[in-house]
C-alpha cells in the first residue's frame, strides 16, 4: 500500500502539472471519508526531505503555502503556552490571510484540515483562558485587549467552520493512525477526478453541496461561506430588498483590490437562486455572468474551461428566462438603478428593463473560447476536448440570434450571426459534417441524462453535471424555476454551404460595413475551399475587398490573406496556374507568410520587436485547427511562379529589361545556383528548384518527377487530377522553353519531333507554338506542306542585343539629364524633383516601360514586377472600373448598398496594376486600360511641354 | 368570354371618360401647340383654363396603358407621347417610355424604336437610381429589347455593337446577362468594319467562359485563343445550326419563293475570312488543295479567292502555282532599323537640353552681374 503511495507520490512530482493536479484534489480527497489533507500534505512535504526519493527539491506553489499555514500553527502553539495574546492576534490574523491564499491556489473553498485544527486549539485555550479568571487579571492590558479582540474574531469566525470544527472534535486523532490508508485512499480518488471535474465542482457552489452531501454527507466545510450572507435564516425567508440590497454590495464590491473573484461568483450564484422574482433573477444572472468574464483578469490567458462552460449555461439560462417572459427587455440603455422594477413578479404584464446586452456576451464567450484554442497545446487531448465545446457555443449563437431577431434588432442579430460564420467557414464539408454528427451524439446523451433527472431537478445543468448531481437536492432550491426553453442543441443544416448562405444573407442585409467585409471574406473562403474559384473570386473583385481592405483592423486583414491564399489553392485545384500565382504572390513577396496568415511568429533579423508588440501578435495567432498548410502553400507558391518564370527567363536571355513575373522564386534560384554541390532535394524549395533545372533544360520527364515526389501532395484531396494536370503544364512549358532556348539554332522544326519530345497531342503543339507566333514570342511560321516550323531567325545576335541595350541606356540617360535640368530650373528643389520624378516614371512607364537595365534597376524592378503582377489585379482593375462608373456592383444575393466600397478608396496597393494595364487577358474595360494609359500619356506629355516651356519662358 | 369582353368594354368605358378632357384637349392641334417646353406652366395652365388635373393625366396614362393591351399600339404610342410632357412623376415616365419602345416595337417602326431606345438609354444612365440593382435590371432589359430593332433595322450591326460596347452595358452583360454575348459576337463577326473590337470581345469572352459559352463564342476562342483550325471549322457548322434555329439571328426572308437567312451567309462568309486570316498569319507556305478543302471551296475558286484577297490588298502573299501553294510574304522589324529609331531623337533632344542649359546659365550670370 505504502509503496504505491509513494511511487505514484513521486511520480507525481517529476512533472510540476500533474503535481498540481493532484494537490488540487486534495482538499477533496476527503470526500470519501473525512480524510485529514493537512496530515497528509505534512508528509508529503515530510516524505520530500526524510525519505530518499532522490535530489529533487521541486515543490509546488500548494505545498509552500501548507508549509506556511503549518509553522504559523506551530507558533500559535508556543504562543499559546506562554499565553502572549498579542502575538497570538497576530498570528491568527496571518493564518487567515494565507487560508486565502492556500484556497486560491487550490482552486478550492474548503479548509484543509490543519486550519480547522488550528481554529480548535485556538477555541479551547481561548475558553480555557477565560474561565480562568486569575489568569485574566495578571495579564498587561495590551495583552488584555488582544484576548478580547481575539474572543470576538473567533466567535465570528468559527461561525463560518462550525460544522467543520464539529467534525474535528468528534475525531481528533483519527488522522494520526490512518494516515498511510487514507493518503493511499486518497491519491486514488484523486485519481479518479479529472481536473475539468474538480474545478468545475468548485467553482460551483451549489452543485459542491449537493455531491457533497450525497457522497457521504461527512465533509461540509467553507463552502458555506455564501450562506453567511443571510445569517441564521431559511432561504425561504428572503425578500426581494434583501437580495437587490446584497446584489449592489456585491456589485460596489466587484473590481476592487482585495476582491475574491472566485468567490463573488458563487455569492451571484447564490443570489440567483434566492432571486424572487424572474426579473431580479435574471438581473442576478448577468451579474453572475459578468463576474464569471472577470475571473480571469489577463488578457493573455484565457478563462477557465469549467468556467466557460458554466458561463454558457448561465447565459443560456438568461436566455430562457427571457423566453419566458417576453415582457423582460434586456438592454443597455435603461439605468440599472432607475427603479425597483424587478421587483414586479411574474405575473407582471408591463416591460420591464434590465441591464444587459447578450450580444457583448456571446462575443466575450466567444473569444474566450478563440484565447484558449489559442493558448492549449494542439497536439494534446485537451485541445481536442476543447474543440468539442464548439457545438455548444454553437448553439449558445443560434439562441441568442434567435433572441436578437425577436427583439428585431437586427444589427446585433448581424453581428451574432457573424460569430456563427467564423465557426463554420474554415470548415470542408467532411469536417463540417463530423461537427454536425459530434452534436448530435452530444445532444442524445445530454438529453438521455435530463430525462433521467428531469423529475427531481427543474434546474438547468448541462448534461454532465446533471448525471452527477443527487437525487436529493438539500441546497436551497430556486425561487424562480426555470424550464429549458430556447433549444440545448445545434441545429445543422445539412450542408455547410447551406447554412453560410442563410447565416451570410443575414449579414449583408444588416450588418455594418466591417461585419459584412468579414462575413465576405468568410464567404470566398468557404467558396474556395469548395472548388468554387469563379465564384469566390467574383465575390472577392465585386467587392472591391482588395481596395479596401488596407483600411481595415488587423484581424480583418488577417482574413483577407487566409481567403487569397485559399482562392490561391484553388485556383491551383482548377488548374489555373496564372490565377493561382497572383493570388499567392503577395503573401510571399515580403517571405512573412506566416505572420500574414497569423500562423506563427517569424522571426526577423533586421528589428528587433518589442514585448508589446509580440504580445499583440500573440493575440493575434490562429488556432491550430483553422491553420493553412504552409507547407502545400508554398509548394503551390512555387510551382506556378516556375511555370510561368522558367518560360520567361528563357524567352528574355538578351534583354534584361523582361519584366521578373515572381521576384522570391528568382532570388531563391539564384541562392541555389550559388551552391557548389546540390544534394537531392529534401524540403519543398529544393524539390522545386531541382525541377526548374530540369525544366529549363526542357527535361519534363524528371521535372515532372521530382514535383510528383513530394509529400505535401497528400494533403490534397483529389491527388490523381492534379497530378495529370501538374504533367500536362510541365510538358506545355517545357516545350516553350524548348522553342524559346533552342530555336535559334533550328534552321526548322518539325511538328511530329516536338509532339514526340514532349509527349503532347498534335494539336496542343500546334496551339501552343502558333499562339507564340502570335504573340511574336516566336519569329517563324508554319509550313504546312512538310508540317514544320520554320524560324525567321530573327533574334538578335549578342551585340545587337547589346546595341539595342546601350541605346535603350543612352534614352534613359538623356531622361536623367532632362530631369535634373528641370530640377534645377524649375525651382521647388529636392520635393519638386521627387514628384516629378514619379512622374517621369510614370511616363516611361506608360510609353511602354521602357527603362533601363541598370539604372534605378531597383525601384523600377520593383514597380514592374508589381505592375506585372499581372491577371488578378489587372482584371480587377477591369472590373473595378466598370462597377465604379455603372456606379452599381450587384451580388444577385440582393446585397444592396454594397456600392459604398467603390467610392472615395483611393488604394496605393493597386494603382500600380490600374496603370500598367493591357497586358493580360483580363482587361475587361476599355477604359480602365487602355484610356488609363491614353490619359496617363497625354497628361505626362502635356506635363513634360509645360516644363519645357517654363524653362524657355524665363529667358 | 363574353363576360370578359364586358369587363374589358366597361373599364375602357370608365378609362375614356375619365381621360376625356386631356384626350380632347390633346387632338385639338391648336390647343397643343400652346404647350411649351416648360412642364410647369403647362400643368399650370392646363389646370386653370381646362380644369385639367393630375388625376385626367394619370388617367391618360392608365387609358394608353389599356389600350396597349387591347393591341392598339399607335394609339397607345401616341398617348404615351403626349403623356411624358406632361408627367412629373420620374417612375411613370419611364414606364412611359417603355410602353412608348414596346408600341414602336410592335408597330415594327425600327426608326423610331432606335430614338426611343437612345431616350431611354439616356434616361436610365442619367437617372440616379434608388438602388443599382434596379439600375443594372434596367440596363439588361433595354439590351434584350433592343435586339428586336438591331436585328431588323439596317444599322442595327453597328447599334449593338455601339450600345452592348458601351462599358456599362458591357458590364451589364458580364454580371446579369451572359447570354446576350452571342448576339454581340455574331455581330461583331458580320460587322466588317468593327475588326478592332474583336480583341477586347475575346477577352469578355475569356473571362465570362466559365458561366456561358455557345457554339459561337467557342469559336472565336477557338480561333484566336487556341489557334485550333479543326475546332474552329468544326464549331462554325455548330454555329450554322445555332444561328438558323435563333430568332433574332435566323430571320428568314423569302424572295422569290427563295426562303434564304441572310444573317447566315453573311456570317459564314465572315467567318471563313476570319479563319482564313489568321491561318496565314502564322504560315509561311500553305497547300491551295488544303485550303480549299477547309474552306469549302474546289480548288480553282479557292485559288481565284486568295488572288482576290491579294489584289484588295488583304493579304501579303503569292501563289505558287506549279506547287499549289500560297507563299506569305514575312515582315519582320528589321533591327538595325530598330535601334536608329530609337537613337534618332536622342541627339535632338541633347542638343536641345545643352542649349537650355547654356542660355540658364547665361542668364544666371546676366543677373549676377546686375
Amino acid at each position: 500500500m505504502a509503496s504505491r503511495f509513494w511511487t505514484q507520490n513521486s511520480d507525481s512530482e517529476s512533472e510540476e502539472e500533474e503535481v498540481s493536479d493532484l494537490e488540487d484534489d486534495i482538499p477533496l480527497g476527503g470526500e470519501g471519508g473525512g480524510a485529514l489533507p493537512s496530515k497528509y500534505l505534512q508528509g508529503d512535504s515530510d516524505s520530500d526531505e526524510s525519505d530518499d526519493q532522490g535530489p529533487r527539491m521541486v515543490r509546488s506553489a500548494k505545498d509552500k503555502r501548507f508549509d506556511e499555514l503549518v509553522q504559523t500553527t506551530e507558533q500559535m502553539k508556543n504562543y499559546m503556552k506562554i499565553n502572549d495574546w498579542v502575538q497570538l492576534q497576530e498570528s491568527f490574523e496571518r493564518l487567515n490571510k494565507q487560508l486565502e491564499k492556500v484556497n486560491r491556489v487550490t482552486e478550492s473553498v474548503t479548509a484543509p484540515r490543519i486550519y480547522i485544527k488550528a481554529l480548535v486549539m485556538l477555541e479551547d485555550f481561548l475558553n480555557a483562558t477565560l474561565v480562568n479568571k486569575d489568569a485574566k487579571k495578571k495579564m498587561s492590558p495590551s495583552n488584555a485587549k488582544s484576548l478580547n479582540y481575539m474572543k470576538q474574531k473567533l466567535k465570528k469566525n468559527n461561525k463560518l467552520f462550525e460544522a467543520d470544527i464539529e467534525k474535528f472534535r468528534a475525531n481528533p486523532e483519527s488522522e494520526v493512525e490512518d494516515e498511510i490508508d487514507e493518503d493511499d485512499e486518497d491519491a486514488e480518488s484523486a485519481d479518479g477526478f479529472s481536473d475539468d471535474d474538480i474545478v468545475e465542482r468548485t467553482m460551483n457552489s451549489d452543485e459542491e453541496d449537493e455531491e457533497q452531501e450525497d457522497d457521504g454527507g461527512g465533509w461540509t466545510s467553507a463552502e458555506k461561506k455564501p450562506k453567511e450572507m443571510f445569517p441564521k435564516m431559511d432561504p425561504g425567508q428572503i425578500s426581494w430588498e434583501m437580495v437587490d440590497k446584497k446584489l449592489k454590495e456585491i456589485i460596489v464590491a466587484r473590481g476592487r483590490k482585495g476582491t475574491d473573484r472566485a468567490e463573488q461568483v458563487e455569492q451571484l450564484s447564490y443570489l440567483a437562486r434566492c432571486a424572487k422574482t424572474p426579473a431580479q433573477k435574471l438581473e442576478v444572472m448577468v451579474h453572475v455572468v459578468s463576474a464569471q468574464f472577470d475571473v480571469n483578469p489577463s488578457l493573455n490567458t484565457h478563462m477557465p474551461i469549467a468556467v466557460w462552460k458554466k458561463c454558457v449555461q448561465n447565459v443560456l439560462v438568461i436566455l430562457d428566462i427571457l423566453a419566458q417572459y417576453p415582457n423582460i427587455k434586456m438592454d443597455e440603455t435603461s439605468e440599472p438603478e432607475a427603479e425597483n422594477e424587478t421587483e414586479k413578479g411574474a405575473d407582471y404584464e408591463g416591460s420591464i428593463h434590465v441591464w444587459g446586452n447578450m450580444v457583448a456576451f456571446l462575443e466575450r464567450i466567444d473569444d474566450e473560447l478563440f484565447k484558449s484554442l489559442q493558448c492549449i497545446d494542439p497536439h494534446t487531448k485537451d485541445y481536442v476536448e476543447r474543440l468539442r465545446d464548439e457545438p455548444l457555443f454553437m448553439t449558445l449563437a443560434q439562441n441568442v440570434q434567435a433572441y436578437v431577431e425577436r427583439l428585431g434588432d437586427m444589427r446585433a442579430a448581424a453581428r451574432v450571426a457573424l460569430r456563427r460564420v467564423e465557426h463554420v467557414y474554415y470548415k470542408p464539408q467532411e469536417v463540417y459534417e463530423a461537427m454536425r454528427k459530434l452534436s448530435e451524439l452530444q445532444s442524445r446523451v445530454g438529453g438521455a441524462a435530463a430525462e433521467i433527472v428531469a423529475g427531481e431537478d427543474g434546474e438547468e445543468k448541462d448534461g454532465e453535471a446533471v448525471m452527477k448531481a443527487s437525487t436529493e437536492t438539500k441546497g436551497p432550491a430556486p425561487f424562480v424555476l426555470t424550464p429549458e426553453i430556447v433549444p440545448r442543441r445545434p441545429s445543422f443544416p445539412s450542408v455547410n454551404r447551406k447554412l453560410m448562405d442563410q447565416l451570410v444573407t443575414l449579414i449583408y442585409k444588416h450588418g455594418d460595413e466591417r461585419t459584412r467585409a468579414r462575413a465576405m471574406l468568410c464567404d470566398i473562403y468557404q467558396h474556395a475551399i469548395s472548388d468554387e474559384f469563379y465564384t469566390a473570386r467574383d465575390l472577392l473583385l465585386m467587392s472591391h475587398l482588395q481596395e479596401s481592405v488596407m483600411n481595415m483592423d488587423i484581424s480583418t486583414q488577417i482574413l483577407f490573406n487566409r481567403a487569397m491564399a485559399q482562392l490561391g489553392l484553388c485556383a491551383f485545384r482548377e488548374s489555373l496556374v496564372t490565377e493561382a500565382h497572383n493570388c499567392l504572390s503577395e503573401l510571399y513577396a515580403g517571405g512573412r507568410v506566416k505572420e500574414l496568415l497569423a500562423q506563427g511568429v517569424s522571426q526577423s533579423r533586421y528589428h528587433e520587436k518589442n514585448p508589446e508588440q509580440e504580445k499583440l501578435e500573440r493575440r493575434r495567432q490562429m488556432p491550430f485547427h483553422m491553420h493553412i498548410n504552409l507547407e502545400l502553400l508554398e509548394a503551390v507558391h512555387l510551382i506556378t511562379a516556375m511555370l510561368l518564370e522558367v518560360p520567361n527567363m528563357a524567352s528574355s536571355v538578351h534583354d534584361m529589361k523582361r519584366k521578373m513575373i515572381s521576384k522570391p522564386f528568382r532570388r531563391l534560384l539564384d541562392i541555389n545556383e550559388k551552391q557548389m554541390f546540390t544534394g537531392p532535394p529534401e524540403n519543398v524549395r529544393d524539390h522545386v528548384m531541382a525541377a526548374t533545372r530540369a525544366l529549363s533544360k526542357g527535361d519534363w520527364k524528371k521535372a515532372v518527377e521530382v514535383i510528383q515526389s513530394m509529400d505535401v501532395w497528400r494533403l490534397l484531396g483529389q491527388r490523381e487530377s492534379i497530378m495529370e494536370m501538374l504533367q500536362e503544364k510541365l510538358q506545355e512549358e517545357a516545350l516553350r522553353t524548348y522553342i524559346f532556348t533552342y530555336s535559334p539554332y533550328f534552321e526548322s522544326l518539325s511538328l511530329d519531333q516536338l509532339m514526340v519530345m514532349f509527349g503532347l497531342p498534335e494539336a496542343q503543339v500546334h496551339s501552343i507554338v502558333s499562339k507564340m507566333m502570335i504573340a511574336e514570342e516566336l519569329h517563324a511560321s508554319w509550313d504546312q506542306p512538310t508540317r514544320c516550323v520554320v524560324t525567321h531567325n530573327m533574334e538578335p545576335t549578342r551585340l545587337q542585343a547589346l546595341a539595342s541595350q546601350f541605346a535603350e541606356k543612352l534614352n534613359v540617360l538623356v531622361e536623367s539629364n532632362e530631369k535634373a535640368f528641370d530640377a534645377r530650373t524649375g525651382g521647388g528643389g529636392l520635393e519638386g524633383l521627387g514628384r516629378r520624378n514619379k512622374e517621369g516614371q510614370d511616363y516611361a512607364d506608360a510609353a511602354g516601360g521602357r527603362r533601363g537595365g541598370d539604372f534605378g534597376g531597383n525601384r523600377s524592378g520593383f514597380r514592374n514586377n508589381r505592375g506585372g503582377r499581372g491577371g488578378r489585379d489587372n482584371q480587377a482593375g477591369g472590373r473595378g472600373a466598370r462597377d465604379n462608373q455603372g456606379g452599381f456592383n450587384n451580388y444577385n444575393r440582393g446585397n444592396q448598398g454594397r456600392s459604398g466600397y467603390n467610392s472615395g478608396y483611393q488604394s496605393t496597393r493597386y494603382q500600380d496594376a490600374y496603370s500598367s494595364a493591357g497586358r493580360t487577358p483580363y482587361q475587361a474595360g476599355p477604359a480602365s486600360g487602355i484610356n488609363n494609359r491614353g490619359v496617363q500619356q497625354a497628361d505626362a506629355g502635356g506635363r513634360m511641354v509645360s516644363l519645357s516651356r517654363v524653362g524657355s519662358n524665363r529667358f | 368570354m363574353v363576360d370578359r369582353r364586358a369587363e374589358v368594354v366597361g373599364r375602357l368605358k370608365v378609362l375614356e371618360e375619365s381621360a376625356a378632357p386631356l384626350i380632347s384637349f390633346l387632338q385639338n392641334p391648336a390647343l397643343v401647340q400652346e404647350l411649351r417646353s416648360d412642364q410647369q406652366y403647362n400643368l399650370q395652365m392646363l389646370q386653370e383654363r381646362y380644369q385639367i388635373g393630375s388625376d385626367q393625366i394619370e388617367a391618360l396614362y392608365q387609358y394608353a396603358k389599356f389600350q396597349f393591351e387591347c393591341g392598339n399600339y399607335s394609339g397607345a404610342s401616341d398617348y404615351l407621347y403626349q403623356y411624358r410632357t406632361l408627367c412629373t412623376n420620374s417612375e411613370r415616365s419611364i414606364s412611359a417610355l417603355w410602353g412608348k419602345l414596346a408600341c414602336e416595337i410592335l408597330m415594327q417602326n425600327w426608326d423610331v424604336a432606335t430614338e426611343e431606345v437612345n431616350r431611354l438609354k439616356e434616361t436610365i444612365d442619367s437617372k440616379s437610381f434608388a438602388s443599382p440593382l434596379s439600375q443594372l435590371q434596367q440596363r439588361t432589359w433595354l439590351m434584350h429589347w433592343s435586339l428586336f430593332i438591331f436585328f431588323n433595322h439596317d444599322n442595327g450591326k453597328n447599334g449593338i455593337i455601339d450600345l452592348f460596347f458601351s462599358e456599362r452595358y458591357l458590364n451589364a452583360i458580364q454580371t446579369n446577362a451572359h447570354h446576350l454575348l452571342r448576339y454581340l459576337v455574331t455581330a461583331v463577326i458580320v460587322n466588317k468594319r468593327r475588326r478592332n473590337v474583336i480583341k477586347e470581345l475575346i477577352k469578355v469572352i475569356q473571362q465570362e467562359r466559365y458561366t456561358y459559352s455557345d457554339p459561337v463564342t467557342e469559336f472565336l476562342e477557338c480561333l484566336y485563343v487556341n489557334y485550333d483550325f479543326e475546332g474552329a471549322q468544326q464549331k462554325l457548322r455548330e454555329c450554322e445550326e445555332v444561328i438558323v434555329s435563333d430568332f433574332f439571328l435566323g430571320k428568314q426572308l423569302s424572295e422569290n419563293g427563295f426562303v434564304t437567312i441572310p444573317l447566315r451567309d453573311e456570317f459564314m462568309e465572315n467567318a471563313r475570312l476570319f479563319i482564313f486570316e489568321t491561318y496565314c498569319r502564322i504560315h509561311q507556305c500553305i497547300d491551295i488543295g488544303m485550303l480549299s478543302q477547309k474552306l469549302n471551296m474546289n480548288y480553282d475558286d479557292a485559288a481565284r479567292w486568295i488572288a482576290n484577297l491579294i489584289r484588295n490588298a488583304r493579304l501579303d502573299a503569292k501563289i505558287d502555282s506549279k506547287m499549289g501553294t500560297v507563299v506569305m510574304g514575312t515582315q519582320s522589324p528589321n533591327i538595325y532599323e530598330q535601334i536608329i529609331e530609337k537613337t534618332k531623337v536622342l541627339g535632338q533632344r541633347s542638343y536641345a537640353l545643352t542649349s537650355n542649359l547654356i542660355l540658364t546659365s547665361a542668364a544666371v550670370t546676366a543677373s549676377a552681374a546686375q
